[in-house]
């Protein structure tokens, strides 16, 4: 009898333990538990000491209330103009609502990646290529609203969504290098031919400028020689003899010359200077 | 086999060191009946076995229910970091825009709430600008405010 009683108390002891045991429940800060009671919601558990009824409740799931940062996969996004580009993003959400997440859908990550990734497709197909590549704050701007109502349902809410890289594809790059390049090519060429014409205007100025300076410097020669002449012509008037003298002067000074000139082997000397004088003159002194 | 008084209380104090252990506190409340079964049969020395644990079981659901009758209420949230809805439920900002038909309104806040200082509302009452209002629910990117009076 003593040892039956023992048993009996022993398995009630056993039984209580367990029983507080799958009772208590610490939920730590920054996440909720769902509870089902036989099979159905029953309530969600806050951070802190909780107590559920055992053998009846069931933490069905733990959820996370903390921000979840989803990455946002990369894709290939048409834009408006047919352009391939690739972009990614990084989402922060919120769970305000643990039930609803859990029961609202299957798998809040999942749905909400695929909800990013498709936003993101519509809202960058409905612009131009250089509009999606500078306006980042307006695909930011449209991306929060057209998701915040789709996942209001699940009980979450979107707190940022950002863009991080939205590039053009590979091929579109190297033609968008190339066509930049080509356009600095072109600027390239226009600017020597641009320099070769100013060079060649140049030139030619130059040339007419020299030739204008050389005709007159022909004119006031020209004038020089008919005033030097007029000149001469008036001392002389009628008279010969200076005339002769300075011509007979000029004569045995180029003779003078030429015997002194490297190449002068045997001088020959008029022995009548002034008939050879005169004979040069010709029919001047005649 | 004669159990000691101080049997008992090595019992109590190896549950309370388990403790440290089980994240549960639950091992405290039987660790403490325990002594206090030890501290009974050291005045009492001849109770049976049997009615020393079924002493221990009650003690120990005693104590469990008192703690969560009396003092799981005295525990206050130190943060609501962490705990968005809570966060945000209670919090009262003023009505920028109001809702118009069926578009929402705006509604601002001194401080910024889950990192937004302004935020889309619907109220069940009608609301004009400058009217504070306080948040009751949030519906995705949408509060559900009433107003305060």
């Amino acid at each position: 009898m003593e040892i039956g009683a023992l048993y009996t108390a022993f398995v009630f002891t056993l039984i209580v333990i367990v029983t507080l045991f799958k009772g208590v429940r610490i939920v730590p800060q920054g996440s909720k538990w769902v509870i089902q009671r036989l099979g159905k919601y029953h309530s969600t558990l806050s951070p802190g000491l909780n107590f559920i009824i055992p053998y009846f409740d069931k933490v069905a799931y733990k959820v996370t209330t903390k921000d979840i940062v989803l990455d946002i996969p990369s894709q290939d996004v048409i834009t408006m103009d047919n352009v391939v580009i690739i972009a990614n993003a990084v989402a922060f959400i919120n769970i305000v609502h643990p039930e609803k997440a859990v029961y609202g859908v299957e798998n809040y990550i999942i749905a909400i990646q695929n909800l990013v990734q498709t936003s993101l497709r519509s809202i960058i197909g409905e612009m131009q290529l250089d509009d999606a590549l500078s306006s980042r704050d307006t695909i930011k701007a449209k991306l929060k609203t057209s998701i915040s109502d789709d996942i209001s349902d699940w009980g979450i809410t979107l707190k940022t969504v950002e863009i991080q890289d939205i590039n053009p594809s590979p091929t579109m790059q190297k033609a968008m290098e190339e066509q930049a390049a080509a356009e600095r090519q072109r600027r390239a060429t226009v600017t020597r031919a641009d320099g070769e014409k100013q060079a060649a205007i140049l030139e030619a100025e130059g040339r007419l400028e020299a030739s204008k300076r050389d005709a007159q410097a022909k004119i006031v020669l020209a004038d020089a020689s008919q005033q030097a002449i007029e000149k001469v012509t008036q001392a002389i008037k009628d008279q010969e003899l200076p005339v002769m003298y300075l011509l007979g002067e000029k004569y045995i000074e180029s003779i003078r010359a030429m015997a002194t000139s490297a190449n002068g082997k045997t001088i020959v000397l008029p022995a009548d200077i002034p008939a050879a004088v005169r004979g040069i003159m010709g029919g001047v002194t005649k | 086999m004669v159990i000691l008084w101080w049997y008992w209380l090595i019992f109590g104090m190896l549950l309370m060191l388990g403790e440290l252990f089980i994240p549960s506190f639950t091992l405290f409340w039987f660790g403490l009946a325990a002594l206090l079964l030890g501290a009974i049969l050291y005045f009492l020395p001849d109770l049976s076995l049997p009615s020393q644990l079924i002493c221990w079981t009650v003690g120990s659901i005693v104590f469990t229910a008192l703690w969560f009758k009396y003092f799981k209420p005295t525990m206050i949230d130190r943060t609501k970091a962490g705990i968005s809805r809570e966060a945000v439920t209670g919090q009262t900002g003023i009505v920028v825009k109001p809702p118009q038909d069926d578009l929402r309104g705006i509604v601002r806040f001194a401080l910024p709430l889950l990192g937004n200082d302004e935020w889309e509302f619907i109220a069940t009452e009608t609301c004009q600008v400058g009217d504070r209002v306080e948040v009751t629910d949030v519906s995705g990117n949408t509060l559900v405010v009433r107003r305060k009076p």
